[in-house]
């Protein structure tokens, strides 16, 4: 049995009996080669669900939508390891209940689907940690190391023109899974840190802002960078910003659901004395 | 509409010599808003305060902005003054041209550009200053006093004699600190035991003070005016309440031969012990390490020698949370080991011992009877020579700063010995003879005129022995040649340093230390003995090196530190303190990490029927510092600071 039918079998029989009250997963999209999310709540939908290469969309912010998880009744999930590490990142900074979600877990090598075994959150810390240890690269090694052998003015003409594109849609926010805050700073006026308009300052800005608040939360799972209109590599900053924080706290982004902020987190053997 | 009071001051020369102060001031009075922007000489004095309220009330101003000195200096002061003319004290503030312009800056043009800045960025902050009233927060009149040394006893009969009660936590088994274990105590070559044996004595019996020894401090949690303490009653396996101190017990238990730590290696104790015969409480422990019954489960002859049933080998250590108001840090020092100096042969021969040693044989009650003995023989030396600084101002191997009492120790040790052994020959090794204090330099010269040490100023390079002498070979630096003495015992001026837990301990506390682990004073010259966190106090060698004089002066001075706290009902608090937006807070709770004070609660928000709307964070203003720490990490900007709104710091940079 294809992986796509076993997870369907399953979807079926949570949803009949009840141990579920959704399932959240991928269906056919306007092309062969592109998947939508779909929100199934009767176990007569589950044929909608699609599980193949093409899969690719982090779904778990989702499931912070408000209001879903309110009525403590649980949620089944489809999440490539990205997606899992997601999770433990929300429940880390109290935005669900990891004991509400139910986990379809899956990755893709290549075309080849394969599934994860598990189904709570916790089940899955062998496979992250592996994650971890492999210390994963760059989408794009190449163009990663080029800027990193930029000298600092070239790099941030590269920024600047990348920058310059943006057109402050906030579609990478939107689709980023630890973007939940109901205000973001952008959108505080009183006062206005960040500037709305989107010339080259207030793109910086907020460009900047975001890699700053999704440094140690980010899971690169690339939702941003594919929903971003006007293609720009923002991977690379995540990437960048996740190396970053693991080669200087030893912190790899969603470890386990009691995983403590880094940057909220101190130690009280740190040897900074201004921390007391 | 507002109407901001500008006022530059000269200070002196200090800002009028480098900032043009009339330029300053017509460019002031020219900037929307500033209803009157003087200069004046030195607005700290009292005809420049007065001219300060005279300008609020005239001009019915809104805002005040002092441009001067830090507002570490003066802020107090001219919020105060404000206050006074009828304006609320946080709607002044003050713009630094002193510290952050004239003083840093050789160009007369560009300093006075820079303090333009610097004063309008601040006239636009206080356009957007709010009137804040002081917080207030109960007082627990209850002070703990952590260590029983000579500072922390000093504390405690101090407060407890203004009819205050303090806990007095001590972590050995007695009161009594390093002063227990001097012999006779410079200037005045007094006694030590008779002087701080009845006032161990007074502690524990004074009404007003709780005495817990054996015990060690768990957690502090709260903020001053209002600590919760966790004490650990370390278990003694010797009922307090029962024990009668007859002493029975220690004469009949067999494991004799255990190295007595108050007699610092010199003397022996038993298992069941109190470390020396005037403890206080009279009360022994068992050494649970050394215990012959609790290393082979055979023994028990201390319980059936006891005639009052004190002994409990089942005891457990017990938890006592107490609150209390204020808190006084007592904790002593150490002395180093100086085994580090392998030249000087320490722990490998026995007769090179440190100073505090030498203390011991001096001692009356110590492992000699005060006569002085060597280690190794039991002989009387006839030949001593004493190496100062051992440790000491020695940035390579031992500690940057000076001890400050071991020339005046070592001056005393010479004395004894010549006052004990008639016709013995004493050297002594120094750097510098630092004698300052009252009668110090007298007694340092008493040593070498009446008492014939000889003083070689020089440093030692080796001691090794030879035909059952310890040959020392140093140099004297004044005559320009070497020198090599056969001696029969060396003693070494050890470093004072904190104690080996002092930075642990510190972070238990949540007080400052220094590289060394000394705890930090608040300000070294104007607030000795208060610590960085309001509430807790210093005394005694755990801030710095400090004789029995220093000791006990800085003692009192806590004292009267906690009497003032202690003297209100309610404590007024600085009002500066987050608030959260619980519209726009997210519920991440990094912030409730983040607060190094605990301030921060986890808040549900609910509906009429209960159910949890919203779960947000809460800032407790009773325990908020006022750091900001939270404001900058919340991603929703949720968070802000009373007297450093986001809207203030937003005009104050817009306003450079
Ligand atoms: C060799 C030598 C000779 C000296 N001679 C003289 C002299 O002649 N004249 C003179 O004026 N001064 C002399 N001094 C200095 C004198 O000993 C000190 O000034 C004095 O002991 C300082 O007192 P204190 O209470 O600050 O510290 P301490 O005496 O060290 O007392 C600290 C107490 O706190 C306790 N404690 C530590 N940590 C904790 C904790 N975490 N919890 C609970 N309790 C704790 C310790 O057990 C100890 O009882 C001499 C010092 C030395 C080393
Ligand atoms: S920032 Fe982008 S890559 Fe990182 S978690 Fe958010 S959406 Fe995924
Ligand atoms: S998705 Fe792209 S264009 Fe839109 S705000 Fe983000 S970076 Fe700018
Ligand atoms: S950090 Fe900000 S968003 Fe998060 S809980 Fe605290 S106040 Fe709310
Ligand atoms: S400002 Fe914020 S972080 Fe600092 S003490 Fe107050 S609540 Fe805690």
């Amino acid at each position: 049995m294809s992986i796509e039918e076993q997870y369907r079998t399953r979807a079926k029989e949570l949803l009949s009996g009840g141990a579920v009250k959704m399932v959240i997963g991928y269906g056919k999209g306007s092309n062969a080669k592109r998947r939508r999310p779909i929100f199934i709540s009767s176990a007569d939908e589950v044929e909608r669900l699609v599980l193949d290469d093409a899969c690719i969309t982090n779904l778990s912010g989702y499931l912070v939508s408000e209001g879903l998880l309110s009525d403590e009744k649980r949620v089944a999930v489809f999440l490539r390891p990205e997606g899992i590490r997601a999770i433990n990142i929300l429940a880390a900074e109290s935005q669900l209940d990891a004991e509400q979600i139910v986990i379809f877990g899956f990755d893709v090598a290549g075309n080849e689907v394969t599934a994860l075994k598990g189904i709570n959150v916790e089940e899955f810390s062998d496979i992250i940690d592996s994650i971890k240890e492999g210390a994963p690269e760059a989408a794009e090694e190449e163009l990663f190391e080029k800027i990193e052998k930029m000298s600092p003015q070239e790099r941030f003409s590269f920024w600047q023109k990348e920058f310059a594109k943006c057109i402050k849609c906030y579609a990478c926010r939107q689709a980023c899974p630890m973007c939940y805050c109901r205000r973001c700073i952008v959108d505080s006026n009183q006062p206005q840190w960040v500037n709305t308009s989107s010339h080259t300052l207030g793109n910086f800005e907020w460009n900047i802002v975001r890699a700053f608040h999704l440094s140690g939360r980010c899971v690169e799972c690339g939702n941003c960078d594919r929903a971003c209109p006007v293609n720009i590599p923002l991977r690379l900053i995540n990437h960048r910003m996740a190396e970053e924080v693991l080669g200087a706290f030893d912190h790899f982004a969603g470890t386990s659901k009691t995983q403590e902020p880094v940057l909220a987190s101190f130690k009280k053997d740190d040897s900074e004395t201004f921390i007391l | 509409m507002a109407k901001i009071g500008v006022f530059i001051c000269h200070c002196g020369e200090n800002i009028g010599a480098k900032v043009d102060c009339t330029k300053l001031a017509a460019a002031m009075g020219e900037h929307p808003g500033v209803a009157v922007s003087v200069e004046y000489k030195y607005f700290c004095s009292d005809p420049g305060q007065e001219s300060v309220k005279r300008a609020i009330r005239d001009n019915n101003l809104t805002g005040v902005v002092v441009a001067a000195c830090s507002p570490r200096m003066h802020e107090a002061t001219f919020r105060k003054a404000c206050a006074e003319a009828g304006l609320n004290p946080y709607l002044c503030e003050i713009a630094n041209i002193r510290e952050q312009c004239s003083w840093v800056h050789t160009d007369n043009d560009q300093a006075t550009e820079k303090a333009m800045d610097i004063t309008r960025s601040m006239v636009e902050k206080v356009k957007r200053n709010n009137k804040l009233q002081p917080i207030e927060v109960p007082v627990t009149r209850r002070a703990l006093v952590i260590g029983g040394g000579i500072a922390g006893i000093q504390a405690a009969l101090d407060i407890a004699n203004a009819g205050q009660d303090v806990v007095l936590v001590e972590r050995e088994p007695s009161l009594g600190g390093h002063m227990a274990q001097l012999s006779e105590t410079f200037p005045t070559l007094d006694c030590s035991q008779c002087i701080m044996t009845p006032r161990m004595v007074e502690a524990a019996q004074h009404p007003k003070i709780r005495l817990l020894t054996y015990a060690e401090i768990e957690s502090v949690d709260g903020y001053i005016g209002n600590f919760s303490v966790r004490v650990r009653m370390k278990s003694r396996y010797v009922d307090i309440n029962k024990c009668t101190g007859c002493g029975d017990c220690i004469t009949k238990c067999p494991a004799k031969k255990i190295s007595s730590e108050f007699d610092c290696g010199l003397g022996k104790r038993t298992a069941i012990y109190t470390p020396f015969a005037q403890s206080v409480p009279n009360i022994p422990v068992i050494d649970k390490a050394n215990c012959i019954y609790f290393k082979n489960g055979k023994c028990k002859i201390c319980s059936k020698t006891c005639q009052c049933d004190a002994i409990d080998f089942d005891m457990q250590d017990t938890f006592e949370d107490i609150e209390v108001g204020a808190i006084v840090v007592a904790t002593g020092f150490q002395v180093q080991n100086n085994t580090m100096y392998g030249e000087y042969g320490y722990g490998k021969y026995p007769d090179v011992i440190n100073g505090l040693q030498f203390e011991r044989l001096a001692s009356a009650s110590g492992p000699t009877a005060g006569k002085i003995l060597r280690p190794s023989d039991g002989v009387e030396p006839q030949t001593v020579v004493f190496i100062q600084c051992a440790g000491s101002r020695d940035p390579s191997k031992g500690v940057r700063y000076c001890s400050k009492i071991c020339c005046m120790y070592t001056a005393k040790h010479a004395m004894l010995y010549a006052h004990k052994v008639h016709g013995g020959k004493t050297h002594i090794f120094y750097m510098d003879i630092r004698a300052a204090g009252k009668g110090y330099d007298e007694f340092s010269r008493r040593a070498i005129e009446e008492d014939e040490a000889a003083y070689l100023r020089g440093r030692v390079s080796k001691v090794w022995e030879e035909n059952g002498k310890l040959m020392v070979r140093g140099v004297d630096t004044l005559l320009g040649r070497p020198v090599e003495i056969a001696a029969d015992m060396v003693i070494l001026a050890t470093a004072i340093i904190a104690q080996p837990d002092a930075k642990e301990f510190a972070k238990t506390i949540g007080i400052g230390y220094d590289e060394y682990g000394f705890y930090n004073e608040a300000h070294l010259k104007l607030r000795p003995v208060e610590s960085s966190t309001a509430g807790v106090f210093l005394a005694g060698a755990c801030q710095s090196p400090k004789d029995i004089p220093d000791s006990v002066a800085q003692a009192s001075a806590t004292a009267s530190k906690v009497l003032a706290l202690f003297s209100k009902d309610m404590l007024e608090r600085e009002p500066v303190v987050a608030t959260n937006n619980e519209a726009t807070c997210a519920g991440c709770w990094g912030c409730v990490l983040a607060c190094p004070y605990n301030a921060i609660e986890q808040k549900d928000i609910l509906d009429r029927s209960g159910r949890i709307i919203k779960r947000v964070a809460s800032v407790n203003p009773g325990l908020c510092q006022g750091c900001g720490t939270c404001v900058t990490f919340c991603r929703s900007n949720s968070l802000d600071l009373a007297g450093f709104t986001e809207r203030q710091i937003f005009a104050e940079v817009m306003g450079l």
